[in-house]
């Protein structure tokens, strides 16, 4: 005799656990179930994002940057420190407990809202069954009228470097290193490559990041790109740009790298190796035969604007579908689900949806790059303000990086906005509010910004999208 | 009341005396944004 329930979601990430608190608002009977098993060997909710992503590394680069600013950024103020030191295992520590906090703050979120938690594998049968095995080898079953598959995604693995959780590893191992390691080689200057690289430089680790492509952070606006690029350089974060990896071999506690770049075969020693290339759906084992559910040539979940499966009852949120893997962007689409399947209108608008690189400078932006405006024709003009000029960002001693704005040239619709600089995580929640009212560059060029703060960088490069900047030469 | 102006749509029609009711928005929720003043101004007046 199986459970039924509404709505059963199958993943408790932030996609996962969202549409099920979502759903039991809604007052539907909701299930989740998740197989993630934490550091101390229990179940863990939060899927990847609390477990071995955003969360911890925000953890390990806020700790990595006190340190850094300890041991370098506090002459300016005439702060001096004694022979500073890090004790990695600590760190980690205070990490670990972050996580467990979180995690189990959702586990309260679920009682709270009355959301039974499943531990285990849950595989989706024909007819909306779901059989869960858990760690042990039994089995279970519920029904749902409506399914949530929300199971995320997973590091990709490159042919003939399997990860040891050693010397190869992936972000999960990254994050827990127990000494800064001497030789850091990362393959991949992705989010996930110079956040993790970022952390162990700051510790004093030698980090090489091996990228295939030729550009730098090619999705970013070039300009914005640039700029981070010219400042990693100056951290002596060693990026080396078209360097394909072909094998990579553990030799007496190394990892001798292999790669082709322009100049012919290299190769590169060091003590730990990150592959961060990217991530895959999730959905190996997901489906058994016969749910009529499609995969796509990626393993991604095939859905429509509205995540829905085209299967009766089967909708499908976060990683595991198409569009970018952030945690806002699944959450957004776990509420869309869950109103939808109450019969309430749920939409996510997948052209506002902020990026966020956690970086020294920090890397932000929304909607279109210039390129991308170029590429389609559109007529555009753009606002530039430099973070040098802001009072706050001086008075911090944070001047790198800049805000620029994009609107189009006739109606002046902010088409996106980028940015590099001190706290630009939080600066860009402004644009994309402005962006989701249909705003212009003169809406938030009119609107008034507290003196002084960074958000100012925001106002000014709006102003000077029409050349009427205060505080530099339009 | 009148319909709800985001803050360059205020500026363009007091500029230009377009009077935001005559303007339908196209802004979240109805709002009248800037284009839309833009494209009231640019229109010929419906034949009454």
């Amino acid at each position: 005799m199986s459970q039924h329930f509404d709505v059963v979601v199958i993943g408790a990430g932030p996609a996962g656990y969202v549409a099920a608190i979502r759903a039991a608002q809604l007052g539907l009977k909701t299930a989740c179930i998740d197989n993630f098993i934490g550091k101390d060997g229990k179940p863990a909710l939060g899927g990847t994002c609390l477990n071995v992503g955003c969360i911890p590394s925000k953890a390990l680069l806020d700790s990595s940057k006190q340190f850094h600013n300890l041991v370098h950024g506090f002459k300016d103020h005439g702060i001096s420190a004694q022979k500073p030191a890090i004790d990695v295992g600590t760190m980690v520590g205070r990490k670990d407990r972050i996580v467990k906090q979180f995690t189990g703050g959702i586990a309260q979120l679920f009682k709270a809202n009355k959301v039974t938690a499943i531990a285990g594998f849950g595989q989706l049968q024909a007819g909306r069954k779901v059989i869960v095995t858990t760690p042990d080898g039994s089995t279970s079953e519920v029904t749902g009228t409506n399914i949530i598959l929300a199971a995320g995604s997973v590091p990709i693995e490159l042919p003939g470097m399997a990860f040891d959780g050693e010397y190869i590893v992936d972000n999960a191992g990254a994050l827990d290193f127990q000494d800064t390691p001497k030789r850091l080689g990362v393959i991949g200057a992705g989010v996930i490559g110079l956040e993790l690289g970022s952390v162990w430089k700051r510790l004093g680790a030698d980090v090489t990041v091996l990228e295939a492509m030729d550009s730098f952070l090619g999705a970013a606006d070039a300009d914005i790109a640039k700029i981070a690029r010219r400042e990693f350089d100056k951290q002596g974060l060693a990026i080396k740009l078209g360097a394909k990896v072909s094998k990579a071999e553990v030799k007496k506690k190394a990892v001798e790298v292999t790669y082709t770049d322009k100049e012919g075969e290299q190769t590169l020693v060091v003590d730990r190796l990150l592959v961060a290339v990217g991530r895959r759906a999730a959905t190996k084992g997901l489906l058994a035969e016969g749910t009529g559910v499609q995969l796509d040539e990626r393993g991604r979940v095939v859905v429509d604007e509205h995540c829905y499966t085209g299967v009766e009852g089967v909708w499908a949120v976060g990683d595991c579908v198409r569009g970018p893997m952030l945690a806002h962007k699944g959450s957004e689409e776990g509420i869309a689900v869950a109103e939808l399947i109450a019969g309430l209108p749920g939409h996510v608008n997948l052209d506002t949806i902020p990026w966020v690189i956690y970086t020294e400078p920090e890397i932000a932006w929304v909607g279109k790059t210039e390129k991308e405006l170029k590429d389609a024709g559109i007529p555009y003009r753009v606002g530039t303000f430099p973070f040098a000029a802001i009072g706050r960002a001086v008075a911090m001693n944070e001047t790198a990086g800049q805000v620029k704005m994009l609107a189009h040239a006739e109606t002046d619709r902010i088409l996106g906005v980028h940015m590099v600089g001190p706290v630009v995580s939080e600066l860009i929640a402004e644009c994309v509010v402005a962006m989701e009212f249909k705003g212009s560059s003169e809406d938030l060029a009119r609107i008034v910004h507290a003196h002084p703060t960074l958000s100012e960088a925001v106002h000014e490069a709006a102003l000077s999208v029409d050349k009427r900047a205060i505080h530099k030469g339009n | 009341d009148g319909p709800a102006l985001s803050p360059a749509a205020q500026r363009v029609a007091s500029q230009h005396g377009v009077d935001p009711a005559s303007v339908s928005g196209t802004g979240r929720d109805g709002r009248v944004i800037k284009e839309d003043v833009q494209r009231a101004m640019s229109q010929p007046a419906a034949a009454a």
